[in-house]
């Protein structure tokens, strides 16, 4: 045997393992679920239904829409305040913005849960909020609760020190000598941000764009506890699909639109990455 | 040397096969007891549940073998099924055995939820179990619940229900029928919630009760598609007291879950909701909620469920079941339940200590409204989530 063919087998046999494990949990199911989703659900036969059911009902439409209206709110709001956070932390050397970059991980390290009640007893309509407003005879009722802008608060504080802590790791990749000459040929600190800074730190700002959307698409938790009974976030729209109606077949369906849902993003993801690699040539 | 250790490790498997073949039959009547008195001694009693279920089981069955009338006579030993793990159901498994024509089992007696016994009646029939002599019993004597199937072959001996619980603070007279509940939703809009149904049996309760009030009470029993057509008319109810429910900011909310609700109740956002009467009392006696928090029944009642017992023609200790039974229907067995799980008492409270429980006196037993519409929930659920849930 040769000594090449050697080395291959060895480095196929450490593949393997990750590779069987990733086939039988994730392709597997995936292609199972595609195909039960073309399937009736009593005859077995190819249809469409199942498709045309979440596309045509009006319900069920309304959920998808509101779904990417959560998902591009949070996107939007995190991204520019997780990157105005990520250039104070880069560029001002003070003992704040030192403080600031320890404890803005600390939403990282709660349990989701925790959060999600903890943030349901200040924000709902008798929670704190609203008895610090009695105190001063204001009967202050958010309305958040049971409502889009109130997951969107709790998903920007999932998502805001994830957001950041990608974007740091860009922005501190970024040479201070480049500034700095930029700077000394006498270049405005806007000009700087926008013709040096922000190109070198979008890939970052992209990529965890396509994180915060993806990782909301399907959230289950923040919906289920603070979401209102209609319309509803895809993940809980999965769930009673599968769950409470037993409809397994229009389950997969909702599935494969998730998935599609999530991979126009990690299209995106993929994109910039390959961008990139040509820039670097 | 090889051969001898190969013969040596296959009889070792042929005999553990052997074993294993013997004994694995559940329902043998494997425990026969010492027959000191005549009659056997041990009785086996089965049960399925929640944990809860079983610790409240075992704090019974450690009081009937040590402290009741009975210690001594005779020694109950609990089989307890945990739900959702085993592969059979007890129900499959009593009628499997009834079905092979198994008789002496270790099935004396069994503790049955309604749903149980209304499948394992119409699989195997109440004939299967004994027909029960009301002089044995003498504590079931002034028991007025009846169960609605197999009457006369099942004992209950405690039951649950969903009730309407109150803010007493906010609300000093309770509405009691339905009717006067709804003009009391209309006079103080967004006061009152109940649960997305799927989410919570107070939720299904509620949505389900307000349905069928338009149909015959047969129809609440029954899981014939027929009916899902004459659902029309609730839904209009539903959709007509829709303005009247809870709403934050700008529309209405029918939140997840039974504690959803009862959060809100407790919190103060809503002075009324449908629940369970065991969630509410526990919660409330463990100081979870508020003390002013009350329940009370409407008419025509929310649903609620009995629990009984019954004993198996097929089992092989009539007698020690009967005493099993009747101690379940004492002060003591009764008292424990309530303390523990909050369960309605079946017989008179007043020699009970009811302390922070006082409320379930109050509740009818006599009547209880069950439900049963099997395989219809789910068209029930999705027409709710796509009708009710989305007028926002």
């Amino acid at each position: 045997m040769s000594k090449n063919l050697k080395r291959n087998l060895v480095a196929y046999g450490l593949v393997l393992p990750a590779f069987l494990v990733v086939m039988l949990t994730v392709a597997y199911p995936i292609v199972l679920a595609v195909i039960q989703s073309f399937q009736d659900s009593k005859t077995g036969e190819f249809t469409l239904d199942n498709y045309t059911y979440f596309f045509t009902e009006p319900a069920q439409l309304k959920n998808i829409l509101y779904t990417l209206y959560v998902c591009l709110m949070t996107v939007a709001i995190a991204i520019v305040v997780a990157y105005l956070l990520a250039l104070y932390l880069r560029f001002v050397r003070s003992k704040i913005a030192k403080t600031i970059g320890t404890l803005y991980l600390v939403p990282r390290f709660v349990p989701a849960m925790c959060a999600v009640y903890a943030m349901i007893t200040i924000i709902r309509d008798s929670g704190l909020i609203n008895r610090i407003g009695l105190v001063f005879g204001h009967d202050v009722k958010l309305g958040l609760m049971y409502h889009a802008n109130g997951m969107i608060m709790m998903n920007l504080w999932f998502n805001i020190p994830f957001a950041a802590l990608m974007i740091t790791a860009g922005l501190g990749a970024i040479p201070d000598s480049i500034i700095e000459g930029a700077r000394d040929v006498g270049a405005s600190k806007f000009k700087v941000f926008t013709s040096m800074i922000l190109p070198l730190s979008i890939k970052d700002v992209v990529v965890a764009a396509t994180f915060v959307f993806m990782s909301n698409v399907g959230s289950f938790t923040t919906p289920y506890l603070m979401g209102g009974s209609a319309p509803k976030m895809l993940g809980i729209a999965l769930f009673d699909q599968f769950n409470k109606y037993l409809a397994y077949n229009r389950s997969a369906a909702l599935s494969v639109i998730m998935f599609l849902i999530c991979s126009v993003s990690a299209g995106v993801y993929i994109y910039t990455n390959l961008k990139e690699n040509e820039w670097e040539k | 040397m090889k051969r001898r250790l190969l013969t040596m490790i296959l009889s070792a498997v042929m005999l553990a096969a052997c074993l294993t073949g013997c004994g694995g039959k559940a329902g043998d009547s494997g425990n026969s007891g010492d027959a000191g008195s005549g009659g056997k001694k041990a009785v086996s009693l089965w049960a399925t549940g929640s944990d809860n279920v079983r610790e409240i089981f075992e704090a019974l069955v450690s009081d009937f073998n040590t402290n009741s009338e009975y210690a001594g006579q005779y020694e109950v030993t609990l089989q307890f099924m945990l739900s959702g793990t085993g592969a059979q159901t007890l129900a499959d498994m009593l009628a499997a055995a009834s079905k092979a024509g198994q008789t002496n089992t270790d099935y004396d007696i069994v503790d049955l939820s309604g749903d149980d016994l209304s499948k394992l009646v119409s699989l195997i029939g109440q004939e299967q179990f004994v027909k029960l002599d009301s002089s044995k019993i003498p504590n079931a004597a002034s028991v007025e619940a009846k169960s609605s199937i197999a009457t006369d072959y099942c004992q209950p001996y405690r039951g649950t229900t969903v009730i309407l619980a109150y803010d007493s603070a906010k609300v000093p007279t309770p509405p009691a029928t339905m009717d006067e509940l709804v003009a009391w939703m209309k006079a103080n809009p967004g006061r009152f919630a109940y649960n997305t149904p799927g989410t919570g049996g107070a939720g299904d309760s509620f949505a389900r009760s307000s349905v069928y009030n338009f149909l015959p009470e047969e129809a609440f029993t029954s899981d014939d598609e027929k009916w899902i057509g004459e659902w029309d008319e609730g839904f209009n109810f539903l959709k007509e007291i829709h303005p009247y429910i809870y709403s934050s900011g700008g529309s209405v909310v029918y939140p997840n879950k039974n504690q959803g609700t009862l959060d809100l109740l407790n919190q103060g956002e809503i002075d009324m909701c449908p629940n369970w009467a065991d969630m509410v009392l526990s919660q409330r006696a463990s100081g979870e909620i508020k003390d002013s928090i009350k329940i009370t029944q409407i008419d025509p009642a929310l649903t609620g469920s009995l629990q009984s017992l019954v004993i198996p023609t097929f089992g092989s200790n009539t007698d020690g079941a009967y005493a099993f039974m009747n101690y379940m229907l004492s002060p003591a067995a009764q008292e424990l339940m309530v303390k523990q799980m909050a369960a309605i008492p079946l017989i008179d409270a007043s020699s009970m200590d009811m302390t922070g429980y006082e409320d379930l006196q109050g509740l009818d037993v006599s009547n209880f409204r069950l439900q049963s519409i099997g395989g219809l929930s789910t068209s029930f659920n999705e027409r709710w989530d796509s009708e009710i849930a989305t007028i926002g």
